[in-house]
Parts: C-alpha cells; structure tokens; sequence
C-alpha cells in the first residue's frame, strides 16, 4: 500500500456550480492536482485567469492547484483517482452517458447532488451505476453552503458509500482543519436526506412568508424529520442517519437558510403568487418542486403518512393557500409524537 | 398444436454421441495433483483462520459436528452411504475430543485445528476418472432415447420414427459465447436450482455443449444413492454439506473452489445453496461461494496469469413440473410463517425410481425441459462480449483489473470484495429473470391463482391457501379474461427483454397455450393442479398452485416491488 497515495491523487469536479468549487477548493489541499470541469468554454478560461468563479461563489479564490476545463478529454487526460459529479439532479444522466467512455473502472466516484431523478425515482448513485462503468460510487451530503465553506467557517459533511474505499477517499480528500468528514455505510438514507429536506425548505419558506415564529419552525422541522425518516425508512434507509448531518443538519440548515431557492419559492407562493410566477422569477426550477410531486405520489401509493408534504404539493398546486395548507396539519388527528 | 421441435434448439448443441473434450479437470485424476489442491486448501484455511484462538474455533466445530452427527442419526439411517460417512466423522471427532483433553499449548492446539481443517478438505475434494467420464457419457445419451423411445414412440411417431432428445431437451441461449470463452478463461457455471433433476441433467448438458466436464459443488444428498454417489465423486463433483455449518467447514469449502477456479478448472454450483422453495426465480443468492470466483482472477492477476479471467455465466432451468414440488412448498410455506428462508437439502434423498419416473413422464407426454444459457458476465457482473472482454453499462470495453485497484494498486480488500460479491450476486438474480423461459404452464397457474385472489381480497396468504373445494374455482369466462391480462403482462415483458416466452405462448392465442398449460401442469402430480370442470376452472392443491405460479413473481407484475412478499404474505 502507497503511504500518502491520495495526497499525490488526481480528482476532477464535474460541475462549477457553487458546491462544484467549493469542493474542487477543498480537494485541493489535499491532492496533487484538481479539474474542475464547466460546460462553458470561456467560464473555464475566465475561472484560470482570474482565479475566481464569481457567478457562483463571491469572493472565493481557487486554490493554485485547480485547473478549470470544458471538455471531459481534458479532464481525464492524464488519469484520475477521484470523480465528484456536482451536477444538477436532471442532468446527471445524460451527462454520465457523455462521460462513462473516458472511465477505466479503477476511478472513486461520488456525487454531491441532492435530488432523485424524476420518473424513475432512482437515486443518484443508482442512476451513476447504471451508466458508468465504476461499482464504487457513493454520495457527499451534509449543511454545507456554499458561501460558509468558502469562508472557512467550521462545518461537516457526511460521505456515504457501500464501499470502506469511497469512504476513505472522501476523508481523505476533504478534511481539512475547518472542515470535517463523517463517514456512513448507509447510502439510500444519505441520498434521501439530502432529497427530502428540499420539500421542508419550502414549507419553511412559507412559514417565514407567513411571518410565524420559532415554534412554528421547530414544529415543522421535527415533524417534518419524521416523515423523512418514515419515506427514508420504506425505502431502504436506517432511521439512525436521519438523525445525522445528511438529515437533520441538512434540514436544519436549507429551512433556516433564506437563500435557498427552495426557501424562496416557498416564501413568495405564501405572498399568493403562483408557482409559474415564482419559477419565472427565480430563473430556475427548485429541485423541491419536483421533488415534492414524486416524493407525494409515491408515498401516496405506498401507503406512507406525509402529511407535511402533501400541503407542500397541494399548495405548489395551487389547490390550497398557505392558510389552508397549515390548518390542515393543525386540525389532523392527534397522533404518538413518534416516527412510525 | 404444433411445435416445431428444431426452433429455439440452439444448432450448436449436437445431440448425438461426440468424444468428451479434455480440461483441465483431467489433472484431478492424478493423486499428486489433489493432494496439491487439499494441501493449499488446509493452508488457506489456517491463513483465515489465524487470527481467531484455535482452541475456541475446534471447540466450536466439535461442538457443531456433534449436533450435526446426532440429527444425522435420525435421518439418514435409510442411506448407507451416508451412514458410513458419517461414522467415519464420528470417529474422527471422538479422537479430536480424545486429544483435546491432553493438550494445552497453543501449537498442539494449531495443529488439532489443521486436522480439522484436513479432515473437511479430504471430505470435500472430488476426483476425476477420464474412464469413467468416458463411460459416462456414452450410457447416459443410450440411456436417454432407449428411455425417450420406449416411453413415447409408439404415441408419436406413427412412421416408425424414433423421437431426438433434442425435441424435449431444448438448451438455448449463449451457447457458442459460452463454448468460446471456455477457452479463453474459466467459466464458472451458476444455475438456478428447481429440483434435484438439475444435477443430472446440468452435467449430460455441459457435454452436449462441448465443453469440457466440469467441477460440480454437489449436495451431500446427491451422495446418498450408491450408484450416483460412485459415479459422482469420480467425475469431478466436490462434496459440499450443508449441513455443516462451522466456520471451519466453511472456509474450507470456500478455499477448496477458489483453488480449483484459479487453476483454471472450469466450475458449477447453485448460488442459492439449495434448490429454491418458493417455485420463484432466485432471488437472494448465497456470497461465500459465488466471493471465490473474484477471489481466483484477482489471485490470478496477481501471480501474472495469461487468461485471468473468470466468466460467471447463469443459465436458467424450467420444466413443466417439478417432481418435488410438493415437499418444497410445504417447505417454503412452512419457514415463511417463521419469516425464514432455509435451504436445508441434507435430509432429503434421491430416490432412484422417482428420477425414472419424472423422465418417464416427460418423455411419454411431449413436455420440454428448458435450459437458457445466459448472458456471460465477470466477476463484477459486467456483461462480456464474444471475445471475454468486459463491456461497461455503456458498451465500451473496460479492464476488470482496475476493479481490483486500491490506492493505485491490484491488491485484496475484503471489504469491497464483500461489496463487489453482493452487487454480482443481485446482478445474477437480475439475469436470471431475465432469462427466464416462461412456461404456459406457469403462466396457467398464474392466472388461475390471481383470478382466485381477486375473488378473496381480504384473505391473507395462509387463509387464502386454506380455501375449500367449492371455493377454489373461477368460471371460464373469468379465467380467460385472467388469463388474458396475465398474457398481456408477460408478452409486454418479453418485448422489453425481461423474460423470454416458450413456444405455445409464442402463437398468443389463448385457448391454445391454456390447454397446453392445464396438461402439462396435469401429467405429473396426481392432485389436478389447474383442471376444467363444468364451465369453470379449479384447482385440486392451492399450495402446488402457488408453487408454480410464484415462477412469475419478482417482475413487479403484482407491485411496483418485486422479490418479495406483499403486506399479505403473498409473494409479488
């Protein structure tokens, strides 16, 4: 075994997204070299110029090491040990299709998307292996914003993979002295954590819409905790991780967060615009708007109690007004305060 | 109807007498070459083995060998075969525990530990007699149309035509692929296990593909027939008893196939560890055996081999009935009340005459065995093309070697080898759905036992299975839009490629393929499994009922999670 193997190692970051740089910054402290693929071929020119992607991360300057690219020849051109997908939940798919002919199978891959792919409702992971020729995939999660990772202020992330070898590496390659890295077996509760919470960051918005208070907030959080841990349970997943950073950190962090975009649509909805209004505004769809439709219909016909949720999609539909989507939490039954 | 005998016959299995194909089995017939192999199993052994304290693991062992023996005196008196092996056993424990009593060092007790070790290695290695081989394969073909004409031929061939085994033993699928990379790496044959007819038959099959004989994990109740038991052991087959359950045991048994694979001896065994209960496809497979194939290719990259690779290749077995089908259901329903799965085929013995009778059976009737060679893949379940290399989900080629890199070397870790085992083991269990030949007799059972349901939909599985006789029918017009449906959900899998259908349901006309289906699921059982009877359809015995229709579970076609049961109990 090679001491120090992954301090000499080659990682590319697919995707310059926010979380995209902030990771390729943070791998590159500990590895020899990072690429940071972006679609655009003058972002990429702009990002090694300058040093800065400033679209996405103000103020954040790119480590010497990081080599931004737009082409996956260039990425892998002299091999890679790690892989990071930072891609949209929608993307990722096709995208790995474009890419799996430049892997060669001993490659460590892991994905820092939160989101499930529509339809089929696969996780990431799933959908990576099923068009990538790598079995060692696993998943990066945690309350981890951007903009307060790229100010080195304390936080955490948990990575999850079946394989003690993806865990190892994202330790590896992302500990720093003011970021740390917890590890988990348990894929399917970190994918969904990381999924679910979007559903709640949207009810949090409205809740701030509404001009609520703590009580309310907290209310939202535990309950909504519980019916993560309910579809996350029905799903494969260990109760336990909800419990961690990929599940109530997460939650914590995206629904006291009002830069989320899932926050902002919740917020403007409850000031009764309509979701094609909000959509327009914000420029881009909020993975919690789709996710909020899969997650309800499925747990519909799975028999799974969701009761926060389907407010959230009946509001998103704009069947209900926020009003009514919390009087009807508020008038249900009276139940345990428990998750099952 | 009409079938067409030669469709679906892959050309390249030629039924006739050919000459065996020589492998590298053949060095088992040299003494010096097994003791080589028992030799690097007990060395293996002692290797896993050495970080527990070897006082602690004899203990174990001694202590499971003697409940083990002591059940084994209750059930096996009938065989003496197993009877004397099992004295044998009962011998060598006694002076294990005679020894044990005067021993305190901790290099007296290794070396108790390697007798141990020894002593399972001795059990479980197999030989090979190319005479006896030879002698094999001449008697069974003779055996079988001497068999097939004298059963069928005065019923079906009026111009004095004798009957092909080719017309009732139907080997499609990948048989050239498999016949081309036997000679360019090991193939490591993974059948799914319905009845104990496979082994027979897997065997006579792999020479009809011309391929060399292979080594064979058979069950210790194989052994129990004298004649099977003599001709076994000398044609390769390795013992594996599954009754033993020491760690020792099976370390032993792992070590013995990964020993034999890396040496590039073409093997066979059934990943589910015993033939599967429920009638269903398998879907929960066994790892520790299946973990040696990755274990041999990357010993086998590390030793610099010229052909490392090891090709897993599933093949798929359906007949219109099962002889056994009766004592496994009654099996399956019974550790399913317990939520368990017990593949627990120890106790059970082949007896001779109903083998006979099965074949008999089949051939006086014009029913057909289907065995589907699948789709090769590598040890990490990637698909392999015509030439043994791997093809990524993509279709581009890729070296299996760099799985086998950790930190920039192909080195063991026994953790992601674990992982890498159990994705190959669910990748398998897809495979074997997907080349699953589906019969009108299973689909005819299927279609009676939903229709059945949906007049009962409160029952559970155990209420619904005890229904009475004047229950269990369903008027024709009711079975026929059943089965209809039923129809529909499989022709739509097959054009999807997830499942292949057999020729009856081939032609899609319904009246066609149910009387095909209620005949061969009435030739052999003597309760009607699905029977006409005054307008209606019924059934004689709701657990065979359920038996043959569960071969169509695990397609989601009853929800959208398929392979296990529903909130009733029933199988989906």
């Amino acid at each position: 075994m090679k001491k120090g193997f992954w301090s000499n190692s080659r990682v590319a970051v697919l995707g310059g997204g926010s979380f995209g740089t902030v990771l390729a910054n943070l791998a590159a402290r500990n590895c020899s070299e990072v690429t940071l693929y972006v679609r655009a071929e003058d972002q990429a020119r702009a990002m090694n110029s300058t040093r800065m992607n400033p679209n996405y991360v103000k103020d954040l300057v790119l480590d010497s090491k990081i080599r931004a690219v737009s082409s996956f020849e260039k990425a892998f051109e002299r091999g890679l040990d790690l892989v990071i997908f930072a891609l949209p939940s929608h993307a990722t798919r096709a995208q790995a299709k474009v890419v799996a002919p430049f892997f060669k199978g001993h490659e460590i891959v892991l994905h820092a998307t939160k989101g499930i792919e529509e339809q089929s409702l696969k996780r990431i992971s799933q959908v990576l292996e099923e068009e990538i020729p790598i079995l060692r995939i696993g998943a990066i999660s945690g309350p981890n914003l951007a903009g307060e990772i790229a100010k080195s202020e304390p936080a955490a992330t948990v990575v999850a993979s079946k394989f003690d070898d993806v865990l190892e590496a994202g330790e590896e390659i992302f500990t720093t002295e003011r970021f740390r890295v917890y590890t988990t077996h348990d894929l399917v509760g970190v994918e969904w954590g990381g999924t679910l919470k979007n559903i709640f960051a949207i009810a949090s918005g409205i809740l701030e819409s509404k001009g609520l208070g703590w009580n309310t907030k907290s209310l939202l959080l535990s309950r909504g905790l519980a019916e993560m841990v309910r579809f996350g349970v029905a799903m494969g997943a260990t109760p336990e991780t909800f419990l961690g950073l990929s599940g109530m950190g997460d939650l914590i962090a995206t629904c006291s967060s009002s830069q989320s975009r899932n926050f902002r649509v919740g917020y403007h909805l409850a000031k009764g615009e309509t979701l094609q209004d909000v959509i327009a505004e914000l420029g881009q769809v909020a993975e919690g708007v789709r996710t909020t439709k899969i997650v309800y219909e499925f747990a519909r016909s799975r028999g799974v109690e969701m009761p926060i949720t389907e407010s959230v999609y009946r509001i998103l539909e704009g069947e209900w007004t926020a009003e009514q989507g919390v009087s009807h939490l508020m008038t249900r039954p009276q139940v345990e305060d428990r998750w099952v | 109807m009409i079938i067409d005998p030669r469709t679906g016959s892959n050309p390249a299995v030629r039924f006739e007498h050919h000459p065996a194909v020589r492998g590298e089995i053949y060095r088992l017939d040299d003494r010096d070459y097994r003791e080589s192999i028992i030799e690097e199993v007990v060395r293996r052994t002692m290797g896993d083995l050495s970080r527990g304290d070897p006082r602690m693991l004899i203990e174990e062992t001694l202590y499971q060998e003697r409940i083990r023996i002591r059940k084994a005196r209750t059930s096996w008196f009938s065989s003496p075969n197993l009877a004397s092996r099992n004295a044998r056993d009962r011998k060598f424990i006694g002076e294990i525990q005679g020894r044990l009593k005067g021993t305190v060092g901790l290099e007296d007790n290794r070396d108790l530990l390697r007798r141990f070790t020894e002593h399972f290695a001795v059990e479980i290695c197999g030989n090979f007699e190319p005479k006896m081989y030879d002698f094999a394969i001449r008697m069974v073909p003779w055996f079988f149309s001497w068999l097939l004409n004298a059963a069928s031929v005065k019923r079906f061939s009026p111009f004095g035509m004798s009957e092909s085994l080719q017309s009732r033993l139907r080997v499609v699928g990948q048989v050239e692929h498999l016949q081309r990379l036997s000679k360019k790496g090991t193939i490591l044959l993974v059948p799914t296990h319905l009845s104990n007819i496979d082994s027979v038959l897997i065997g006579y099959v792999i020479h009809l593909m011309s391929l060399p004989p292979f080594a064979y994990g058979a069950g210790l109740n194989l052994f129990s027939n004298p004649l099977l038991s003599f001709s076994m052991s000398r044609l390769g087959a390795y013992t594996v008893d599954r009754q033993k359950s020491s760690q020792v045991y099976k370390n032993a048994l792992k070590n013995y196939s990964t020993s034999i694979l890396k040496r590039g001896i073409h093997s066979i065994f059934f990943p589910a560890g015993g033939r599967v209960r429920s009638g269903a496809i398998e879907s929960h497979l066994k790892l520790g055996l299946l973990g040696t194939a990755l274990q041999a290719q990357l010993e086998r990259y590390q030793e610099g081999h010229p052909n490392p690779n090891i090709y897993v290749v599933p093949m798929v077995m359906n007949y219109p009935f099962v002889f056994e089908a009766s004592s496994l259901i009654e099996d399956y329903l019974e550790s399913a009340g317990k939520h368990r799965f017990m593949p627990n085929d120890g106790g059970e013995a082949v007896p001779f005459f109903k083998i006979m009778n099965f074949f008999w059976k089949l051939f006086s009737t014009r029913s057909e065995m289907w065995i589907r060679v699948g789709r090769p893949l590598d040890v990490f379940g990637n698909f392999v093309d015509e030439n043994g290399i791997s093809l990524g989900p993509n279709g581009t080629q890729i070296d299996p070697k760099r799985y086998f890199m950790t930190k920039g070397e192909v080195m063991a870790v026994p953790q992601r080898d674990r992982e890498y085992t159990a994705l190959l083991g669910k990748k398998i269990s897809e495979r074997y759905h997907a080349e699953n030949v589906v019969l009108s007799s299973h689909l005819v059972a299927y279609s009676l036992f939903e229709a059945l349901k949906k007049s009962y939909p409160g029952l559970d599985l155990f209420r619904f299975l005890r229904l009475s006789r004047a229950q269990r029918m369903v008027p024709a017009a009711r079975f026929f839009e059943e089965a209809e449906r039923s129809f529909k959900l499989v022709k739509d899998a097959s054009d999807q490629g997830r499942l292949h259908l057999s020729n009856p349901l081939h032609c899609g006309d319904v009246k066609i393929w149910v009387e095909d289906g209620v005949r061969q699921l009435g030739l052999f059982h003597d309760a009607k499994v699905v029977k006409l009877e005054d307008g209606a359809f019924a059934t004689d015995d709701m657990n065979l009922l359920y038996y043959y229709r569960n071969r169509l579970t695990g397609y989601g076609f009853g929800s959208d999670f398929a392979g296990d049961t529903d909130e009733k109990g029933f199988l989906v």
